[in-house]
């Protein structure tokens, strides 16, 4: 799983743009499911398991990933552009990007501190003033290489550090990908569906109409979420911790899940020996939002890899947490099937 | 279109070796190996890289600065995070999530750690955090980490050597990389001229910190005339062309108070006979580089100062345009040629 992962880090899909990553992941099922790609580009695939299941289960998990849209190219050549995504603008500052379909190399520039004012010198440039140098001398220079409603992405590479860490772009939630592409590979109990969903990071919006075609009775968002387990921070603001295990949810800022899968996780995570850890902090939000509403209602799930430094171009996870994850979301989806 | 190569594959080189300020050992060996090509070359005792050659009445030494901006390891906390320091001007603006080089008994990755939303207010999000709210995120145990790292130890920002359009490039420590390289390329282009005078090159130590091994290399040098090549602020959105330069548009030759009138009015001249693109950068105090140590070292030196323009400035993406790199050094080699022959 840690190559799939990599692999699909690699690739760029910010939201609206999944494509490289939906083609790379039916290079991985077709073998192994039927599926099909819905009107807003969702993947679905149906797994057939040994047995039939006495609920239908869904696993979700998005494809897209945050980046930027440029939105114009100023008349020295420079490119404007909007967030995709919650992106804080002060990790954007200074780094390499890569813009368009041939990926023409960039940074988001930032004016020397040494011209900042006196007194201004932790201050961060406005959204509306941030821009991509891609070495252009003229607007009709980069015009040759940029369109407007280009898509740009994080420059950044994997990097496997310290006690089992990984670093990458895009984990969130490239790890869920590689879940549950895991999961489609190996044999299954029961029958169970997948999402592979577009569009979370602007408001969940794939996972809307996915939910919708699939109609499940249960169903688990795989996520990542955010471990704030750094220098600094207390217990009680931690979230969650890397190297404990998958992060099962109780309430974010868009879904209250169902005490009834939430305490039944931690059941069959003790009977099987699996590492969980509750999530605590109510922050965030994920496609259990737009799932658990969806038609008359479905009794939704959250497992997520605990992730430092979420929505960055580094983004650090601990492989062992995606290990752990994959096997209580094994367990939970049988649970469900049979429940 | 020139795709100037062989600066490219120097700058490269140059930059890929680490060295913040005070320890300089890696950029010092791959600068040495390049400059011993030209001229016998010691290392002197503050670790600056210097090399002498040639024999005439005038004596001018040239002068790029060797360190780069970083962090210092200031402590290993409790959780196994580094604490930090600032080694040098590194603008901390740019360091939430950044990627970074321990150099510890061996090279090790971290990553500069970022406050998560939950915990920050959306006002918070318009200021950086202050040293005393980040660490360095190695992924260790303390006990772990405390096997590799000390305080006292370097780290330096990551960032690969990106090409851009045209003949621009991205990089970490382009400042002042870029100036070690036009040296290099100016010695290139004197090869096999008859000179009458003899030349020194100091690629010196710890002018992020305030120019000791310009001071010190200086003073060993005893020349009569020193350029200093360092980079320079170059125009971009916010930043005003009527006070900054044009990134391609030329060697930046340098006029103020400092600076020896008649070197800088005689690089301009030559410039325009020899039609190098060039343009004027006019300071009213002091410099800002080297070139301050260098002018009241020992009895003192009239000292000259080209730049080469430079976007983001202390940042792992400092942006330059590889055809001001070769025009400072062509420059430099036609001052040296037309001092030379004059004096013979």
């Amino acid at each position: 799983m840690l190559e799939m992962i990599k692999e699909l880090c690699t690739l760029s899909g910010i939201s609206g743009r999944e494509n490289v990553v939906r083609d790379y992941i039916i290079e991985k099922i077709k073998d192994y499911a039927e599926y099909s790609i819905d009107p807003l580009g969702n993947l679905i695939v149906f797994k057939k398991g040994k047995n039939p299941a006495k609920n239908k289960v869904m696993l979700d998990a998005h494809m897209d990933e945050v980046g930027m849209m440029i939105t114009a190219i100023t008349s020295e050549g420079f490119l404007r552009f909007v967030k995709v995504g919650g992106i804080d603008s002060r990790v954007m500052l200074g780094r390499t990007v890569k813009v368009g379909d041939k990926g023409i190399s960039g940074v988001v520039g930032i004016k020397p501190v040494h011209l900042v004012e006196k007194g201004q010198d932790a201050d961060i440039p406005k959204a509306d003033d941030l821009y991509i140098d891609i070495g252009a001398k003229s607007k009709e220079e980069a015009a040759e290489y940029i369109r407007l409603g280009d898509a740009a992405w994080f420059d950044s590479d994997f990097v496997e550090f310290g006690d089992g860490f990984i670093k990458a772009k895009a984990l969130d939630d490239r790890a869920g990908c590689a879940i549950l592409i895991e999961l489609i590979r190996s044999e299954l109990e029961y029958d169970t569906w997948f999402s592979f969903s577009v569009q979370e990071e602007i408001g969940t919006r794939g996972a809307q109409t996915s939910a919708f075609t699939i109609a499940p009775d249960y169903a688990i968002a795989v996520e990542t979420t955010t471990a704030a387990d750094i220098s600094g921070v207390k217990d009680d603001k931690r979230v969650c911790i890397c190297g404990e295990g998958g992060a099962v949810s109780f309430m974010d800022r868009r879904t209250i899940y169902s005490r009834e899968l939430f305490d039944k996780a931690f059941e069959v995570a003790k009977e099987r020996n699996i590492r969980c850890q509750p999530k605590t902090v109510v922050a965030g939000g994920n496609n259990a939002g737009a799932i658990h509403k969806s038609r008359g209602g479905v009794k939704t799930l959250t497992v997520s890899v605990p992730c430092r430094y979420l929505h960055s171009p580094g983004c650090v996870i601990k492989y062992s947490d995606a290990v752990e994850s994959l096997k209580l979301i094994g367990a939970m989806a049988e649970e469900f099937a049979k429940w | 279109m020139n795709n100037y190569n062989e600066v490219s594959v120097l700058l490269e080189k140059l930059c890929s070796a680490k060295g913040v300020s005070g320890a300089e050992n890696k950029a010092a060996q791959v600068a040495s190996e390049l400059l011993s090509k030209y001229m016998s070359v010691k290392i002197d005792p503050l670790g600056s890289v210097t090399g002498t050659m040639g024999e005439g009445d005038t004596h001018i030494l040239l002068d790029a600065h060797l360190d780069q901006i970083g962090l210092i390891v200031t402590a290993v906390d409790e959780d196994g995070f580094l604490k930090v320091a600032k080694c040098g001007g590194a603008d901390i603006r740019v360091l939430a999530a950044a990627e970074v080089t321990v150099h510890g008994k061996e090279d090790i990755f971290g990553i500069i750690t970022s406050t998560p939303p939950h915990l920050s207010k959306p006002e918070d999000s318009n200021k950086a955090k202050g040293f005393d709210e980040i660490a360095v995120d190695i992924g260790m145990k303390r006990e772990d980490a405390l096997k590799i790292v000390s305080p006292g130890d370097r780290i330096t920002f990551n960032g690969s050597f990106s090409k851009l359009l045209g003949s621009r490039v991205a990089s970490p420590s382009i400042d002042d990389r870029a100036g070690v390289a036009a040296i290099l390329r100016c010695l290139e282009m004197l090869e096999g001229k008859e000179l009458n005078c003899r030349i020194s090159v100091l690629f010196s130590v710890q002018e992020e910190t305030g120019g000791s091994g310009a001071q010190t290399g200086a003073f060993s040098a005893d020349a009569d005339e020193a350029i200093a090549v360092d980079v320079s602020f170059a125009t971009a959105p916010g930043i005003s062309s009527e006070k900054y330069a044009s990134l391609g548009g030329g060697t930046m030759i340098g006029f103020g108070p400092s600076l020896d009138y008649d070197m800088s009015r005689r690089l301009s001249e030559i410039a325009e006979k020899k039609n190098i693109p060039n343009q004027s950068e006019v300071m009213g105090g002091k410099t800002g580089t080297n070139c301050d140590e260098i002018q009241i070292s020992g009895k003192g030196v009239k000292t000259a100062l080209l730049s080469i323009p430079l976007r983001n400035m202390h940042t792992a993406v400092e942006v330059c345009d590889l055809e001001d790199i070769e025009n400072t050094a062509k420059l430099m080699a036609e001052y040296i040629i037309e001092r030379g022959c004059s004096d013979a």
